[in-house]
């Protein structure tokens, strides 16, 4: 018979009982509580009952859930969305002699900072809140106890591959918004020009507004559209996830977790953006002598 | 000690407690948040409880006295407020005590509404834990099957979904998910709650057969006391916070206890 633990933490040092309340407090918050339901996902990736094939399987359909049928919305917002952006640059910044900072204009509103976070709006709107009411409803029918008394990880089986799904999604559907946003939304606003007539009186062509973006493009906006969705996809999801789990055995709770998974979803997105921006920010710190 | 399957000692349960595991809260929380000391706020205090192996129990009791959160307790689904609990002589300390640890022991469970996994067929509600424990080939997990729905009578609804099934037949579904992962300790929840009588009878000389074919431990929470005369096994009560000892149901009838005034006065006026 092994010896019962002794609960009370009177008995450890001071150190010790700093640490431990530091752990508990962050345990407390809910960010941590998100946190750790994070770690748990992806360390429950190398758990003994990994099979391949259900796996792939299971993560395949959540990325078709979560990417393919939200595409033709966002096909359409981040094409509208470019042409506004192109025409509103290109005029402002013609008018107001500018020229030269148009592509680096288009790859900062674009790909850098609202491509992102569009698309990141629109997952959490449509996958993440349906994430969560369908876990939701499992806790509610106690399928996600049933599974736990069988044995299956709850975190594993439904967890894991709504956060690798979504993550996949988010990186492919931010690159499709971004390429849809400026190749599409340069031909919306040719084809707005052509029907004003000329109106906008600006001299666009594919190789001016190609070469202005590929002359403004770095390499760190390369890593960041993979890096960005990449985060924002795994704050959605684990989101979605805890919310959904955190509801406590009231039908009425399910509704009230969905517009908390997705008001929640927007509100950490923009936070991690700002912390992924303080990147761009700490270069141009760096440079500020030569441009003085 | 090791003929024992299942030995609770002073369990305590505070209300607080009931809603049981959120899986999104870390374990840590629960355990290092102190311990309810009202016996006020109790539902249920100093529980002592053992199950020999093979042995068959029944737990009645009336309503809203606990019986199915000590299932939930037993299940691991709820950790106790208080009180150690040791499943084939095997201690488990309350920091480890989760419902998944607890399945690792093979203690299966069947819920009061069956709680089938709604988007999946009965074929696959039941295959569900042996793929995921990869409990043999895909033959050998189809041949588990079929013995499955054949035990419970439901091979021709193999291709449903759950929401095409009556009540009597998600709960057969759940009992034979259930059985198909060779559980060593069976907890059942009401499982004659919703079945008409013909199923009734019918589930009764299965659940006996699981226990002299297969020398399951069933623990039966039940409303329906004439599952213990018709299965011959003891039956104890929650009764003011406090399980009684297992007596046998003739035992029951016959007493002088309040127990028995409460509950057998139908049973003992009609027979």
């Amino acid at each position: 018979m092994i010896k019962r633990a002794n609960r009370n933490s009177d008995r450890f040092t001071p150190p010790a009982k700093l640490l431990h309340n530091l752990g508990l407090f962050l345990l407390h918050l809910q960010t941590g509580q998100q946190a750790a339901l994070f770690f748990k996902a992806v360390a429950s990736l190398f758990s003994s009952s990994r099979s391949f094939k259900t796996d792939s399987r299971n993560i395949i359909l959540q990325t078709f859930f979560t990417g393919v049928e939200v595409f033709p919305i966002l096909f359409i917002v981040a094409t509208l969305f470019g042409t506004v952006v192109i025409i509103e640059v290109i005029t402002m910044m013609g008018k107001m002699g500018f020229s030269d900072v148009v592509g680096s204009l288009i790859v900062v509103v674009i790909i850098r900072e609202l491509g992102p976070i569009l698309t990141a709006f629109l997952i959490a709107g449509r996958s993440g809140s349906s994430l969560t009411t369908y876990i939701g409803s499992m806790v509610i029918n106690s399928e996600v106890d049933a599974l736990a008394t069988m044995g299956v990880d709850p975190v594993r089986y439904l967890v894991m591959p709504g956060l690798i799904g979504g993550c996949i999604a988010m990186v492919i559907m931010n690159i499709f918004f971004s390429a849809s946003a400026i190749v599409v939304g340069y031909f919306v606003t040719k084809g707005a020009i052509l029907l004003s007539g000329n109106a906008l009186n600006i001299q666009l062509t594919w190789t001016y507004l190609s070469t202005e973006i590929l002359n403004a493009i770095s390499l760190s906006d390369f890593v960041f559209v993979i890096l960005k969705p990449l985060v924002f996809g795994a704050i959605i999801t684990t989101n979605a996830c805890y919310q959904a789990l955190n509801i406590q055995r009231d039908v009425r709770q399910v509704p009230k977790a969905t517009s908390r998974s997705v008001v929640k979803s927007f509100l950490y997105v923009v936070i991690a953006d700002v912390f992924l921006s303080v990147y761009y920010f700490v270069e141009y710190m760096n440079n500020l002598s030569t441009l003085i | 000690m090791f003929d024992e399957a299942l030995r609770m000692e002073d369990i305590h349960l505070a209300y607080r407690d009931i809603a049981g595991a959120m899986f999104s809260k870390p374990r840590t929380l629960g355990y290092f948040r102190g311990e309810e000391t009202d016996p006020q706020k109790e539902l249920f205090s100093d529980v002592n409880f053992v199950v020999k192996r093979g042995e068959t129990v029944c737990i009645g009791g009336g309503s809203g006295q606990g019986k199915s959160a000590l299932l939930r307790i037993i299940a691991g689904l709820v950790r106790p407020t208080k009180g150690d609990i040791y499943y084939f002589g095997e201690y488990i300390p309350p920091e480890r005590l989760t419902a998944l640890e607890v399945a690792k022991r093979q203690v299966g469970m069947v819920f009061q509404n069956g709680a089938l996994i709604s988007n999946l067929r009965v074929r696959d509600n039941i295959a569900l834990p042996l793929r995921y424990h990869k409990m043999g080939s895909p033959a050998e997990i189809d041949e588990k099957i079929n013995m499955a729905m054949d035990l419970m009578r439901v091979r021709d609804e193999a291709d449903l979904f759950p929401h095409m099934l009556s009540m009597g037949m998600q709960k057969r579904v759940a009992i034979a998910r259930s059985w198909a992962m060779d559980p060593k300790l069976l907890l059942m929840d009401e499982p004659t709650a919703g079945l008409d009588n013909y199923n009734r009878r019918n589930l009764l000389p299965l659940i006996d057969n699981m226990r002299t074919l297969f020398k399951t431990t069933i623990i039966i929470v039940t409303h329906d006391l004439m599952i213990s005369k018709e299965l011959d096994c003891n039956i104890c009560f929650l009764h003011r916070k406090k399980l009684t000892e297992p007596k046998s149901f003739d035992y029951w009838l016959n007493s002088n206890s309040e127990i028995s005034k409460e509950l057998f006065r139908d049973l003992r006026t009609s027979g």
